[in-house]
């Protein structure tokens, strides 16, 4: 998932960290425990390798001092906001094998999409891009499922006007989940820019509320250490 | 046959391009620009952001990629 997740699906980020989405099973972080030492990594803030933080939303942080990785930061997290459970997003990850490493699984582009819903500003350009270059990349091929994808997740006021007009029929039967796509279809590119911005508002403020127990919950073991 | 929706004037080309790579020529790509980064001095630690809900002074701590001094540890072993 993050940053390294973005580059592989070709939005241009540079990432200086590992974020990963983790399966909280006994089973699981037994192996995890055993990387996590193998790298050498150490716990650089709040809470613990705790399954039931995890599960809460929390994230846990690592530094790896093994020299093959030496600083680099690893962050941890079983639950994101509106994300699906682990097992569901397994089972909808995408597949990449990469050279001298092998398979990885990295979160799908909707959930990618949906776990960068975040109230931080420069997560937003990140879902802008992701979206664009899977246009690129599919817009010649694109199944029934991406196309339903793009019209539901588009943020680029001119691509969406685009798709709403060569899939006018997908765009009509979305419009009550998306209402602003009314606009995309009629092509008013200045109500569609005011809505899309006020989508990511909302979004936004969901998020700031879904964090504020747990930073009060982080506040509190921070003091505590 | 359905007209494109992409064109250039909805991209960079430098971005369409690295958009056109797979996944595997970006991760190559990505990791030439890391060891660039790194020999520059560059710090694996995430820049501040007062947005993040992590936005606490002990996460963005630097570390010198090169063994530098800084980290602040909370706790040892304690995975």
């Amino acid at each position: 998932m993050g940053g390294q997740a973005c580059i592989l699906y070709g939005a241009a980020e540079f990432s200086r960290d590992l974020d990963l989405s983790i399966n909280i099973s006994t089973e699981n972080l037994i192996l995890l425990i055993k990387a996590l030492k193998q790298l050498d990594a150490e716990l650089i803030f709040v809470p613990d390798l705790d399954p039931e933080a995890l599960n809460r939303g929390h994230a846990c942080h690592f530094r790896c001092l093994a020299p093959e990785a030496k600083g680099l930061r690893i962050d941890l997290m079983a639950r994101m906001r509106d994300c699906p459970d682990f097992e569901e997003l397994w089972k909808n990850r995408t597949i990449v094998s990469l050279p001298e490493i092998g398979e990885i699984g990295l979160l799908s582009l909707p959930d990618l999409v949906q776990s960068k819903k975040t109230q931080r500003e420069k997560d937003w350009p990140m879902i802008r891009r992701l979206i664009e270059t899977d246009i690129i990349q599919s817009q010649d091929h694109a199944s029934e499922k991406q196309i339903l994808f793009w019209l539901k997740e588009c943020r680029t006021s001119s691509l969406l006007i685009d798709l709403a007009r060569k899939y006018a029929e997908q765009c009509k039967a979305l419009m009550i989940q998306r209402p602003l796509l009314s606009f995309a279809q009629k092509g008013d590119i200045a109500t569609l820019e005011d809505l899309l911005h006020l989508e990511e508002e909302t979004e936004k403020e969901k998020d700031r509320q879904y964090w504020e127990p747990l930073k009060k919950e982080l506040e509190k073991w921070r003091r505590g250490k | 046959m359905r007209s494109p929706i992409i064109t250039n004037s909805h991209h960079l080309t430098e971005e369409e391009e690295w958009a056109r790579m797979t996944p595997v020529e970006r991760y190559i790509e990505s990791g030439r620009l890391w060891s660039v980064y790194l020999s520059l001095g560059g710090s694996l630690d995430p820049e501040p952001d007062s947005q993040s809900p992590f936005d606490f002074p002990e996460l963005e701590r630097a570390v010198s990629p090169h063994g530098g001094t800084g980290v602040h540890i909370i706790r040892r072993g304690g995975i």
